[in-house]
């Protein structure tokens, strides 16, 4: 593979201990912190050759940065920042930059649960693939049952999955089973350009394309029965797991702001090694007005993840001719793990607000924290983890060490270990539908030749991932899901 | 390999673990952002030979050439997506050092869309943004190059 080079050579690792490794300040000129990465050997093998090093080191140099920057177990090369990133940056000094959340904000998954068992879904599974693959479009360009209006857009944008439940798109008990309720505070519509509303507008309720998909699954392994039975998750029970973020939306409100940063960066002469870890400094103008359209975004996002959610509800109840209320379909959680919040953190040895980045990571808050839902309190945040579409998912809660070391975050999902022109070539030949159909697991994709992007052998393996971060003290591991039937865009 | 495309014109894909990259070559500037638009077009969608298509007219500015060509990808990635279509052949009449002093680079040019669909444009790889990360823009064997990654 060709890489983007590095002037100065393969970035020094110190190992810490079994799981972590620290980059040294002084690896690079202008880091103001360490970086460290949560890898094991194996892993640690793989990224040596990787940019998402350079890149760890990178975000080291962002001015008002603290502890450290971070790198989950599944990190791999990205943009600026390497996607598994985390760095927070202080209120007074610190910046903030569009890239360390990403371009697909609020990217990220919601679980739902039901009272049905694999028996019972394993006759009609095929039935029940072609009846999801019609009901929640899916695909490049994918658009929803209609075009909202200029209003409806900026309620969404405003108000997220609240917007949606109303609209008679989903329960009540949902909200409080998503991270924010579903709807970050100061968003601000009038902040996100034309070109973000036309991309958005006809999108809402749509998976769209790449590593999103929508996947019917089996809990086939419990690892910790008490927080399983607070999440109410049983061995052998069906779930649904949905994966997709703010669409066209998102990524148009994280290019206008990148760009705008950008004439921010020349004008007040701030040094990066990366022009994509283009910032502003928090409190100015410019980050106000990305925070306002961020919140905006991530809003649509939730939004986008409810109308999916109640799509999928409908598709169950009419296939097995069952309410939604009685086959169980109730959300297990909806998390986001591209974003930026102020969080409060012990740094320096006194509690400090700090704006956590969050790109390809996950929140992980431990039992007892406050933002943590009523229901799961005891036994602390549910961490959706998306594997590959051959393998296996896992939920985990978060743990009290995420608070300790990683700004109260983990790992997002497996982690990319090999590019789309690298896996297509590898599979030249294979029909990956046909094999997957083999090992009992039903796929459905706009272009299924492309399925080969997405197959086992181009990401990491999740259970590796989950392993380095429970060894890390980040997160406990709760339940396994196997696929039982995916839908990729 | 990449692909020829007229004398001195090519363009190729670059591998990336997430996402996937572009570099076109070109003998001038106009030239060099058309190859990159067809490279653009070419990862995300199968445009059938001869179809139809409308035409937009395009104009945009920036700090510098880099600058530039993040901004042209942008505008094709947008425009493309808001219009449900795919890029087809585009005509970029001017590059240089005509705009304002804030802005100073400026492109102006034409681009054909072609509608998604049974009888049009089949889409490929969904490519939602342009990023700054390794974004070159530079004199290449005497004439010049451009690489860009993109996010899919």
């Amino acid at each position: 593979m060709r890489h983007a080079p590095s002037a100065t050579g393969p970035v020094p690792v110190e190992r810490l201990d079994a799981s972590r490794w620290r980059i040294p300040r002084d690896a690079r000129p202008g880091m103001r912190v360490d970086g460290i990465v949560y890898a094991d050997d194996a892993m640690m093998a793989v990224l040596r050759d990787d940019p998402a090093l350079e890149q760890v080191a990178n975000v080291a140099t962002l001015p008002g940065i603290v502890g450290a920057s971070l790198a989950m177990p599944d990190v791999h090369w990205g943009y600026g920042f390497p996607v598994g990133g985390v760095a927070a940056m202080r209120r007074d000094g610190g910046v903030i930059s569009p890239g360390g959340i990403g371009f697909d904000i609020n990217c990220g998954v919601r679980l739902l649960r039901s009272d049905l068992d694999e028996p019972e879904v394993r006759p009609i599974l095929g039935h029940l693939a072609d009846a999801l693959f019609r009901a929640v479009p899916s695909g490049v360009g994918a658009h929803g049952g209609r075009r909202l209006t200029r209003a409806e857009l900026d309620a969404v944008m405003t108000r997220g999955a609240a917007w949606a439940v109303q609209d008679g798109h989903g329960w009540h008990e949902d909200l409080e089973r998503t991270e924010e309720g579903g709807a970050l505070a100061g968003a601000e519509a009038a902040g996100v350009s034309p070109r973000a509303h036309e991309r958005g507008a006809p999108q809402l309720g749509t998976l769209g394309s790449g590593n999103h998909f929508l996947e019917v699954q089996v809990v086939d392994r419990i690892e910790d029965p008490e927080a399983a039975e607070a999440l109410g998750l049983r061995d052998g029970g069906v779930t649904v797991m949905i994966h997709c973020g703010s669409r066209g939306l998102g990524h148009q409100v994280c290019t206008d702001h990148l760009a705008a940063m950008d004439r921010t960066v020349a004008r007040l002469k701030i040094a990066l090694p990366d022009r994509q870890l283009a910032c502003a400094p928090l409190g100015s103008p410019e980050a106000e007005a990305y925070l306002a359209a961020m919140a905006a975004a991530a809003n649509f996002a939730w939004a986008n993840r409810q109308l999916i959610a109640a799509a999928v509800r409908e598709t169950f109840a009419r296939v097995l001719g069952r309410s939604a209320e009685r086959l169980g379909l109730h959300q297990v959680y909806d998390l986001s793990h591209n974003i930026a919040k102020f969080e409060r953190y012990v740094v320096d040895g006194a509690l400090e607000d700090v704006c956590v980045h969050r790109k390809g990571a996950t929140r992980a808050f431990p039992a007892g924290h406050p933002d943590v839902p009523a229901p799961y309190r005891s036994v602390g945040q549910p961490v959706l983890i998306p594997g590959d579409m051959g393998r296996a998912s896992y939920v985990a809660v978060g743990s009290p060490g995420a608070m300790e070391a990683t700004f109260g975050s983990s790992c997002h999902g497996a982690g990319r270990l090999m590019s789309r022109h690298a896996a297509i070539r590898q599979l030249r030949g294979v029909d990956v539908a046909r094999d997957l159909a083999r090992q009992g697991i039903e796929v459905r994709a706009e272009r299924r030749d492309l399925l080969a992007e997405e197959a086992s052998i181009a990401y990491k393996d999740v259970e590796q991932v989950v392993r380095v971060s429970a060894a890390a003290g980040l997160v406990r591991p709760v339940a396994r899901l196997r696929p039982l039937a995916v839908i990729k865009g | 390999m990449p692909a020829p495309n007229g004398l001195g014109r090519r363009h190729e894909a670059l591998p990336h673990t997430a996402d996937v990259g572009l570099r076109a070559e070109a003998p001038d500037l106009p030239a060099l952002f058309e190859e990159a638009a067809a490279a653009l077009a070419e990862l995300a969608a199968d445009v059938p030979p001869g179809a139809r298509g409308v035409e937009r007219r395009v104009e945009r500015s920036a700090v510098d050439l880099e600058g530039l060509a993040f901004a042209w990808l942008d505008e094709l990635i947008g425009l493309g997506e808001a219009e449900g279509s795919a890029i087809g052949p585009t005509t970029v009449e001017a590059v240089g050092e005509h705009g304002g002093p804030e802005a100073p680079w400026l492109l102006r040019a034409r681009v054909r869309l072609v509608p998604y669909g049974p009888d049009g444009a089949r889409p490929r790889v969904g490519v939602k943004s342009p990023t700054y990360h390794g974004l070159r823009v530079e004199a290449h064997l005497g004439g010049w190059a451009l690489t860009a990654y993109l996010d899919v």
